[in-house]
């Protein structure tokens, strides 16, 4: 038999088996080398209580070279891109090892929930916003958690674009009253990184000049 | 004139715009390589397959080793992945690496951990750290390694153990194939930690140019490193030379482009006169100005008179309108008339239309048209010498025309392949000094670099048309006379030419319009 396909049938199975580790990995289609791992949120972090699924390809060359992983489901975080799902790890890269399975790769990535590298982000807005004001960082990706990673999806329509964006409604509020389309508004606070301490430092002006852009 | 005046002067005197450099085949390399380990491992006492991993995680500079060798014996070990970071003192691997797996008991079945195979007759291969895997498994691994990552150092699989597989690891683990190629990369890695060694950038070519006067980035501002790493033509077999008998192979060699490049900037093109740091500023400006080169560089031109669209497909600039027959000059566009006499002006952009630019909008068009002046006459000159191709095919039956037609024999008709090749080789310097010009601050020096180019140039374009001109039986004797004579005329000039350049970056006698890396601010105009 193929080795690559004895390797993932076996560490699919060991998954299986394993009740304590709370991770999953199941099969998309019929092939066994596209999967869909998942893995709850890791307790005490602003992802707790959430249900995170993993999109996961295994190369030709598996285990020799490393698998490909990103998130399926959207995660407010700095090494995780909030709009690709792509994923800034060093053992998905460089630092990978053969010995590395399907299963201690999908904990590293539950552990890097745990820990975010800000200095070396996927996501350089979502970095900021978490050097910018850590706080404020965690009420926005418990939100995120809360919509998007929670098991009955909040629908659609409730959904707090204020809240999404990491930003003060009070904020939003006064410069829509300006006239200027909502969207908008939070669109150019968001990229302005109108958050915590920036808040003082970022004048009126500069906002509504990017806004009359 | 007798055939001898074609032979090149004995290289009695090195040229001033010549270089001493040395060819190195991968082999030579290999034993540069094994001289150094030699010399580590009669210093250290280590074995040869340690001292290599040491020089290999140092990027080869034996003096920083040896300092820090003496220093942390341990500490470098470890981290050439010689050896496991241990508490016990440092013990240079005696054993070669290979060695069954300590770890599973003999009673209990090996189970690889990467396949997780369990056969009875696998056999587990382990570095010194003895984290064991399956041979197929290491075959695989390395193999992927060298093959898709181009690297060298192939650490231990297990996750976090830095320990190198030593080459005899990977050479009874991989096919010899990729061992050749493993090897391969060593060569270029130790090549790529010597700054005196270059790589020749000719596809497939495995040779490597010594050459330590241009070692350093300072040298770069004095001298053009233009080298060439031996070999001739491309060696990758194309499907058209597949079916070659071994003498046409053997003519290909000969007579295929020989691999010239720059020592120091890796073009695979002779830029002499001018220097690296000018030659990439053009390049690059020539890259930015691209819309503007595409819009000059469309290969056609009107005829001065009738207006007719005109493509030219020949190397000579000498135009004669198909339709009404007016003679012009391709570079400038007058009639032909005016340069067959004393004067010639083609090569020189005349600057004092720029004088009367105040505004800023006749400024920039002046400073466009500058540009273009001397982007048409670098591209006219790069596209003559890419026609030179079917210039040469040409000439060849030229040559084959003259053995039937007159008395001549095979050894009296190179004259026009010696020909052929010094139009090529002055294009290409005329080409780079169109560059030159473009950067060089006006003044003395300027016109004067300007009038050597100018004499080359109508040297080569005389030249250039007598190799075009049709060949009767009669005048055979005449046009022989004439080529060689201007072939020889044409070589002097291309001589002085580089000389007087090349003299001029040791004289520091350049001054540029741009600031340059290596050279004086330019002074404010």
């Amino acid at each position: 038999m193929d080795a690559r396909l004895r390797r993932v049938n076996k560490e699919i199975a060991d998954c299986k088996n394993d009740k304590t580790s709370n991770i999953r990995i199941d099969l998309v289609d019929s092939s066994p080398f596209h999967l869909k791992g998942s893995f709850p949120g890791p307790e005490d972090t602003p992802y707790q209580g959430g249900h995170f699924e993993v999109d996961i390809v295994i190369p030709d060359s598996y285990p020799f070279q490393p698998v490909k992983m990103k998130f399926l489901t959207k995660v407010y975080h700095p090494n995780v891109s909030s709009a690709s799902g792509a994923i800034c790890l060093d053992i998905l890269k460089d630092a990978w090892s053969p010995v590395l399975t399907l299963k201690s790769t999908l904990i590293s990535l539950q552990s890097l929930l745990c820990s975010p590298e800000p200095n070396d982000p996927q996501d350089a807005e979502v970095a900021k916003h978490y050097t910018t004001s850590k706080r404020s960082f965690e009420e926005t990706a418990v939100y995120w958690t809360k919509t998007y990673a929670t098991p009955p999806a909040g629908a659609a329509d409730t959904r707090d674009e204020v809240a999404i964006a990491g930003l003060e409604a009070a904020h939003v509020d006064q410069f829509e009253q300006l006239g200027f389309p909502r969207a908008k508004v939070i669109d150019v606070l968001r990229r302005l990184n109108y958050r915590g301490a920036n808040v003082a430092q970022i004048t009126d002006d500069r906002i509504v000049e990017e806004l009359l852009k | 004139m007798d055939m001898d005046d074609f032979k090149v002067a004995p290289k009695t005197a090195r040229k001033a715009y010549e270089l001493e450099y040395d060819s190195l085949s991968q082999a030579a390399i290999e034993k540069l390589m094994e001289q150094d380990v030699e010399h580590i491992r009669g210093i250290f006492g280590v074995d040869a397959s340690t001292a290599s991993l040491l020089l290999r995680h140092l990027a080869w500079n034996k003096e920083r080793l040896i300092e820090q060798y003496m220093d942390h014996a341990t500490k470098m070990l470890v981290a050439a992945g010689v050896s496991i970071p241990e508490p016990e003192p440092a013990r240079p691997s005696r054993r070669p690496a290979r060695k069954p797996a300590a770890k599973s008991p003999k009673s209990e079945t090996f189970v690889c951990p990467i396949c997780f195979d369990d056969a009875p007759d696998l056999a587990p291969l382990a570095l010194d750290c003895t984290h064991a895997a399956c041979s197929g498994c290491w075959a695989a691994y390395i193999t992927s390694k060298i093959r898709d990552e181009a690297e060298h150092a192939c650490r231990c699989m297990a996750e976090g153990c830095a320990l190198v597989a030593p080459d005899a690891f990977v050479r009874a683990a991989v096919d010899p194939e990729t061992y050749v190629r493993f090897q391969g990369l060593l060569v270029r890695h130790f090549v790529a930690c010597t700054p005196a060694l270059k790589f020749c950038p000719y596809p497939a070519c495995t040779n490597t140019v010594a050459c330590p006067a241009a070692a350093s980035k300072a040298s770069l501002a004095s001298v053009v490193p233009i080298v060439s790493c031996g070999a001739r033509g491309i060696a990758a077999p194309s499907p058209s030379s597949a079916g070659m008998s071994q003498s046409q192979e053997l003519a290909r060699q000969a007579t295929g482009k020989e691999h010239k490049f720059c020592f120091g900037c890796i073009i695979d093109s002779d830029h002499r006169p001018v220097v690296c740091g000018v030659a990439l500023l053009w390049l690059k400006k020539c890259r930015d100005d691209s819309e503007t080169a595409n819009w000059i560089k469309s290969n056609t031109k009107e005829c001065g008179k009738c207006m007719s669209t005109i493509e030219k497909n020949g190397g000579c600039n000498h135009m004669t309108c198909k339709k009404c027959k007016h003679e012009f000059c391709w570079v400038c566009m007058g009639p032909w008339s005016e340069h067959g006499t004393a004067w010639y002006s083609c090569n020189r952009y005349d600057e004092k239309g720029g004088v009367d630019a105040r505004d800023s909008q006749s400024k920039s068009r002046a400073s466009l048209e500058r540009y273009l002046h001397y982007y048409n006459r670098w591209a006219n000159h790069e596209q003559s010498a890419k026609l030179a191709l079917d210039l040469f095919a040409k000439t060849e039956k030229k040559m084959e025309e003259m053995q039937v037609t007159s008395a001549l024999t095979w050894i009296e008709v190179q004259f026009m392949k010696k020909a052929v090749e010094e139009v090529d080789k002055c294009r290409m310097t005329l080409k780079w000094t169109y560059a030159m010009a473009y950067y060089l601050a006006k003044g003395n020096q300027k016109d004067l670099f300007e009038d050597n180019q100018r004499d080359l140039e109508r040297a080569v374009e005389d030249l250039s048309e007598l190799l075009e001109s049709p060949i009767e039986p009669e005048n055979i004797p005449t046009l022989r006379q004439k080529v060689t004579d201007k072939t020889v005329y044409v070589q002097k000039r291309n001589t002085i030419v580089l000389e007087d350049t090349a003299d001029g970056f040791l004289e520091g006698r350049w001054k540029w319009n741009v600031p340059v890396d290596g050279f004086d601010q330019p002074e404010n105009e």
